[in-house]
C-alpha cells in the first residue's frame, strides 16, 4: 500500500477522531450531568451543520462567523428541548426508558423539521460556502485550510470544555452533580440553573462539530445521525462516563474507519460500503467483552 | 380528485393488519416484559429480507425452474420469471409465501434471542436499546450498498402477495387483507392468551423488578430471551406480509422511522395492553393514511412543502403529549390480568 | 435445620457480619434481636444468598449453601421476606402470592397459550393463594393492586407470598413494622399456628421484644457484627450485657 494513501488515511482519521471527540464529549456531559440517554444529540450537531450553511450562503463566508452562530443556534435549540420536554416531564418522575423515548421523538421531529425546511428551499447535499484553499503540499501530502480549521478547533473546544470542567464554579456544579445529585440538591446547588447552562453548552458543542462536519463533508438533514452511531462508539470506549476514554475512543473510531478500512479494503478486497459497520461492531465488542470501555477501574 | 373508497379501505385494513402484528409484538416486549426494544425496524425488514431472498432463489426452484441472479443483468429476466410465477401457479406462490412465513418467523426470532444477550453482562438496562437501534440502522446501510441480499439500493420489484394470480385485483387485495387480519386476529388471541397465564404473571414480575424476581427462583435471563424469541419472529412475519403488500423489497423502508412509529402506536393505545396495541394500530394507521391523501391534494393544490415529513412530526409530537400527559394511554393496562382472579371467582373485591 | 459456623461478612474495612455462629433447629422458632447496625438483616441476606460471605460455612438441610445462588437456595425450602415489602406493586395480591410458586405448568411459554394444560394447577394454586390470604387477613383484597393496600397489609401479605413457596424455613425480617399491635400479635399467632401445623421452621428479626419473648423458642443477639448472647428468653432478659447494648447506650 502507497505511503500516500496511508497518510491520506491518517489525515482523514485526525479530522474524523477531533470532531468525534468534539461531538462524543457532549454526550457524555449529557449522561453523566443530565443523566439523560440522549437520543437527539445526532439532530443537534445537524442544526449546527444547517446554520452554518444557511449562515455562509446568506450572511458571512468568514469561518468564525459561521461557526460562532452555529454554536448559538445548537445552543438554544437544546436549551429549548430541555425546557418544553424533557424538564416538564422529569417532573413526572418517568423511568429512564420513557425519558429516551422522548429524546427519540424530539430527535425525529427536530429531524423531520428540517427534511421539509431542506426539501421546500432545496437545501441537499450542498456545501458550506467556506472557500478551499491549500495551505500545505509536499510530496506527500496535500493539506487544505479546512485540516486547519477541522482539528484544531475541535481539540481547542475539548481542552475548553475540559478548563471548564475543572476550573470554573460551573464546572464544579456540573461535576457535583454528576457524583451525586442527591447531594448537590442538599448543599443548595442550583440545579435547574445548570441544567440550563449545560444544555446550551452541549448544545453548542455539537452545532460547532456539525457545523465542521459539514465543512468537512456536506451537509444533509441526515448528516448527525450519520455520525451519531460513530460518536456512540467513541462514548461506549470510554466507558460512557469517562472524558478522557471518550476522546482517546473517538481518535480510535477515527483511526479504525479511515486506516483500518483501508487496510482492510487494500489487502483483503472488503467493499466500503462496509464502513458503517465498523463502529457498531465496536459497540457490540466493547459492551461484550469489557463493558467499563477504556476507562481505568 | 376520486378516492376509490372500496379500494382505499381494504388498504387501510391490510396496513392495519400488519401494524397490529408489530404494535402487539413490541406490546409483548416492553409493555408486558419490560424489554425496550428499540430496533424494531430490524426484525421487520428481516421479514422483507427473507422474502426477496425466497422469491428470487426459492420460486423458481419450486416451480421446477432454474435459479436466476435477480441484480445485475439478468434482472429483468429473474423478474420476470418471478412474474409469471406467482401469476400463473398460485400453488406454488402459496406454498412460497408459507415458506416464507415461517423462515422469516424462525430467523427474526433467533436475531431477537441473539441481540437479547448482550443485555446480560451491561450496566445499564438501556444499553441493549442503544445496541438494537444502532443495529437495525447498520443492517439496513449495509443491506443497502451490499448487492448480494435485495440488490443494494435497487431494492427488489415484483414480490407479489400470494392472491395475485387472481385475474380481479379487487378480489385479490380483499382477500389478502382477509388474510393479513385473519394472522393479527390470531397474533392477538395468541398475545392475549400468554399475558393472561401464569407467564404473563411473570412477565410483568420480569419488568417490574428482575433483582425480587430472581430471587424468587425465576430465571429472568432466560424470560427475556424467549420473549425477544417471540416478539422478533412476530416482527419478522408482519415483515413478510409488509413487503408483499408493497411488492417492493427496500432498505430504505426500514428505517428509524418505522420503529418510532410502532412505539407510537404502543404508547398511544396503551402500554401493557393488547386492545390498546390494537386501537393503537388502527389510529396511527387511519392518521397515516389521512397524511398521505392530505399530502397529495395539498401538492395538486400547488402547496409547496412535502406533506409526507409532516406525518413524522406529528406522531413524534403525539408520541411525547402522551408521554406528559397520559403515558398510561387510552385504554389503560387492566389490573387483573390473569385468568386465576376468575377461578377464585367473587371473592375479591377491587378497591 | 440450618447452621452456620463462623460466618463472615466484610465491605471493604467494615466488618458487617463477624464470626457468627448459629443454629436453628428443626421446627422451632429463634429470634435474632440486636441494635439497628448490628447485622443482622446481612445475615439473612447471606443465609438467603443474595450476599455472598467472605468466610465461614452455611448449611441447610444438611446440604452447604455457602456458594449457592438466591434462587437455588429459595428452591430449596429457605426463603427469605424482606423488610421493605419487595412486593410487585403493579400487581394484585393475588398475582403476588402466586407468583413465588415453582414448577408452574402455565409458566412455560410452549404452554402459556393452552390453557387446558394449566387450568387444574393454577385452580389449584389459586384456591390455596385464596386460602392463604384468607389467614393473613386479606381475602378481600385478592383483585387490589398491591400499590393500594396500607403499609400493614402489605407486610402482610409478604408474610402470605412467603408461605406459598411451601418453605421449610422462613427467615423474617422485622415482620411487624409499622403494624398495629393487636394486627401484629395475631400475625405472630399466624406464625405459631403455621409451625404447628405445617412444621415450618422460623428464624425472626423483630424489635418488639415483648411479643417476640412471647412467641420464641430461644434467641440469639447481635451486636456489631458479633453474636453476643443466646438462650432462652428469660436468660437473655437478665443477661447484663444484653441490657448494657439494649439500654445502656
Amino acid at each position: 500500500m502507497s505511503t500516500t494513501l496511508l497518510i491520506d488515511s491518517l489525515i482523514r482519521s485526525l479530522q474524523a477522531g477531533s470532531l468525534y471527540a468534539l461531538m462524543a464529549v457532549g454526550l457524555t456531559l449529557t449522561l453523566t450531568v443530565i443523566k439523560l440517554p440522549n437520543f437527539a444529540h445526532a439532530e443537534l450537531i445537524t442544526v449546527g451543520a444547517y446554520t452554518a450553511l444557511l449562515v455562509s450562503l446568506g450572511i458571512s463566508a468568514k469561518p468564525l462567523i459561521v461557526l460562532g452562530l452555529a454554536f448559538g443556534v445548537a445552543a438554544i435549540v437544546a436549551l429549548l428541548c430541555h425546557r418544553v420536554v424533557y424538564r416538564p416531564l422529569a417532573q413526572q418522575k418517568p423511568s429512564t426508558y420513557t425519558m429516551i423515548l422522548a429524546s427519540f421523538a424530539t430527535g425525529l421531529i427536530i429531524r423531520y423539521i428540517l427534511f421539509l425546511l431542506a426539501e421546500r428551499f432545496a437545501l441537499f447535499d450542498l456545501r458550506i460556502g467556506v472557500p478551499q484553499a491549500i495551505w500545505l503540499q509536499n510530496d506527500w501530502v496535500t493539506l487544505t485550510n479546512i485540516f486547519f480549521w477541522v482539528v484544531p478547533t475541535s481539540i481547542a473546544l475539548v481542552i475548553v470544555l475540559s478548563l471548564i470542567l475543572n476550573y470554573t464554579a460551573l464546572g464544579r456544579d456540573m461535576r457535583a452533580l454528576a457524583d451525586n445529585l442527591t447531594l448537590a440538591r442538599i448543599i443548595g446547588i442550583p440545579v435547574d440553573r445548570v441544567h440550563d447552562l449545560t444544555w446550551l453548552l452541549v448544545g453548542g458543542l455539537a452545532g460547532v462539530a456539525g457545523a465542521l462536519w459539514g465543512i468537512y463533508t456536506f451537509v444533509e438533514p441526515l448528516v448527525g445521525w450519520l455520525a451519531i452511531l460513530s460518536v456512540f462508539a467513541a462514548t461506549v470506549l470510554g466507558g460512557m462516563t469517562s472524558f478522557s476514554g471518550t476522546i482517546l475512543g473517538a481518535y480510535l473510531v477515527g483511526f479504525s474507519e479511515n486506516v483500518i478500512m483501508q487496510v482492510l479494503n487494500h489487502y483483503t478486497g472488503l467493499d466500503f460500503s462496509f464502513k458503517p459497520a465498523i463502529p457498531f461492531i465496536i459497540i457490540i465488542f466493547v459492551l461484550l467483552i469489557r463493558p467499563q470501555g477504556l476507562k481505568n477501574n | 380528485m376520486n378516492i376509490d373508497l372500496f379500494a382505499t379501505t381494504i388498504a387501510l385494513l391490510t396496513f392495519f393488519g400488519i401494524s397490529a402484528i408489530m404494535a402487539l409484538s413490541l406490546n409483548l416486549e416492553y409493555g408486558v416484559a419490560g424489554i425496550p426494544n428499540f430496533g424494531q425496524a430490524l426484525f421487520v425488514s428481516i421479514g422483507a429480507y427473507t422474502a426477496g431472498w425466497t422469491y428470487t432463489r426459492l420460486l423458481p426452484l419450486l416451480a421446477g425452474e432454474a435459479v436466476i441472479d435477480p441484480c445485475g443483468s439478468t434482472l429483468g429476466q429473474a423478474l420476470q420469471l418471478r412474474s409469471t410465477i406467482m401469476k400463473t401457479m398460485p400453488t406454488v406462490g402459496l406454498t412460497n409465501f408459507v415458506i416464507t412465513l415461517l423462515i422469516a418467523a424462525l430467523i427474526g426470532g433467533l436475531v431477537g434471542y441473539l441481540a437479547s444477550y448482550p443485555a446480560l453482562r451491561l450496566k445499564q438496562e438501556w444499553y441493549l436499546g442503544l445496541v438494537l437501534l444502532v443495529g437495525s440502522e447498520i443492517v439496513r446501510i449495509v443491506v443497502r450498498g451490499y448487492e448480494p441480499i435485495i440488490c443494494g439500493n435497487n431494492g427488489l420489484s415484483a414480490i407479489a402477495q400470494p392472491f395475485h394470480w387472481l385475474r380481479d385485483s379487487t378480489l385479490s387485495s380483499l382477500l389478502f387483507a382477509g388474510l393479513v387480519l385473519t394472522v393479527a386476529g390470531l397474533v392477538y388471541l395468541y398475545c392475549e392468551r400468554l399475558v393472561r397465564s401464569p407467564y404473563g404473571r411473570l412477565l410483568k414480575a420480569v419488568r417490574e423488578n428482575d433483582a425480587v424476581a430472581t430471587s424468587l427462583g425465576k430465571d429472568v435471563a432466560r424470560i427475556r430471551g424467549q420473549i425477544m424469541f417471540i416478539g422478533s419472529a412476530l416482527a419478522g412475519v408482519a415483515g413478510v406480509f409488509f413487503v408483499v403488500n408493497s411488492g417492493y423489497a427496500s432498505a430504505n423502508d426500514y428505517v428509524v422511522a418505522l420503529t418510532l412509529d410502532v412505539w407510537v402506536m404502543i404508547v398511544l393505545g396503551g402500554l401493557g395492553n393488547n386492545r390498546g396495541a390494537l386501537l393503537g394500530a388502527l389510529l396511527i394507521t387511519i392518521l397515516d393514511r389521512l397524511t398521505a391523501i392530505t399530502a397529495i391534494r395539498m401538492n395538486m393544490l400547488g402547496f409547496q412543502w412535502e406533506f409526507n415529513y409532516v406525518r413524522y412530526i406529528l406522531f413524534g409530537v403525539i408520541l411525547l403529549l402522551m408521554l406528559r400527559y397520559r403515558p398510561q394511554g387510552l385504554l389503560p393496562e387492566p389490573t387483573q390480568t390473569t385468568r386465576a382472579h376468575e377461578m377464585l371467582g367473587a371473592e375479591g373485591v377491587a378497591k | 435445620m440450618l447452621e452456620l459456623q463462623n460466618v463472615s461478612k466484610h465491605f471493604g474495612n467494615l466488618r458487617a457480619v463477624d464470626g457468627v455462629s448459629l443454629r436453628v433447629p428443626q421446627g422451632q422458632i429463634i429470634g435474632l434481636i440486636g441494635p439497628n447496625g448490628s447485622g443482622k438483616s446481612t445475615l439473612l441476606s447471606l443465609m438467603a444468598g443474595t450476599v455472598q460471605p467472605s468466610g465461614g460455612k452455611i448449611l441447610f438441610d444438611g446440604h452447604d449453601i455457602t456458594r449457592q445462588t438466591a434462587d437455588q437456595i429459595f428452591q430449596r425450602g429457605l426463603v427469605r421476606s424482606f423488610q421493605d415489602p419487595s412486593l410487585f406493586f403493579r400487581m394484585t395480591a393475588l398475582d403476588n402470592a402466586l407468583l413465588p410458586v415453582n414448577a408452574q405448568r402455565g409458566e412455560r411459554p410452549t404452554h402459556a397459550p393452552w390453557h387446558h394444560l394449566w387450568r387444574q394447577q393454577e385452580q389449584t394454586l389459586a384456591s390455596r393463594a385464596g386460602g392463604v390470604l384468607d389467614q393473613v387477613q386479606l381475602g378481600k383484597q385478592t383483585n387490589t393492586l398491591a400499590a393500594n393496600l396500607s403499609g400493614g397489609q402489605m407486610k402482610l401479605l409478604e408474610l402470605g407470598r412467603s408461605l406459598m413457596g411451601a418453605p421449610k424455613l422462613l427467615l423474617l425480617d422485622e415482620p411487624t413494622a409499622g403494624v398495629a399491635p393487636a394486627l401484629a400479635y395475631t400475625i405472630f399467632e399466624q406464625i405459631e399456628h403455621l409451625r404447628a401445623t405445617q412444621g415450618i421452621t422460623f428464624l425472626i428479626i423483630e424489635h418488639r421484644l415483648e411479643i417476640l419473648f412471647d412467641f420464641v423458642d430461644s434467641l440469639y443477639v447481635m451486636h456489631l457484627g458479633k453474636v453476643i448472647a443466646q438462650g432462652k428468653p428469660d436468660a437473655i432478659a437478665a443477661n447484663a450485657q444484653v441490657r448494657e447494648v439494649y439500654f445502656g447506650e
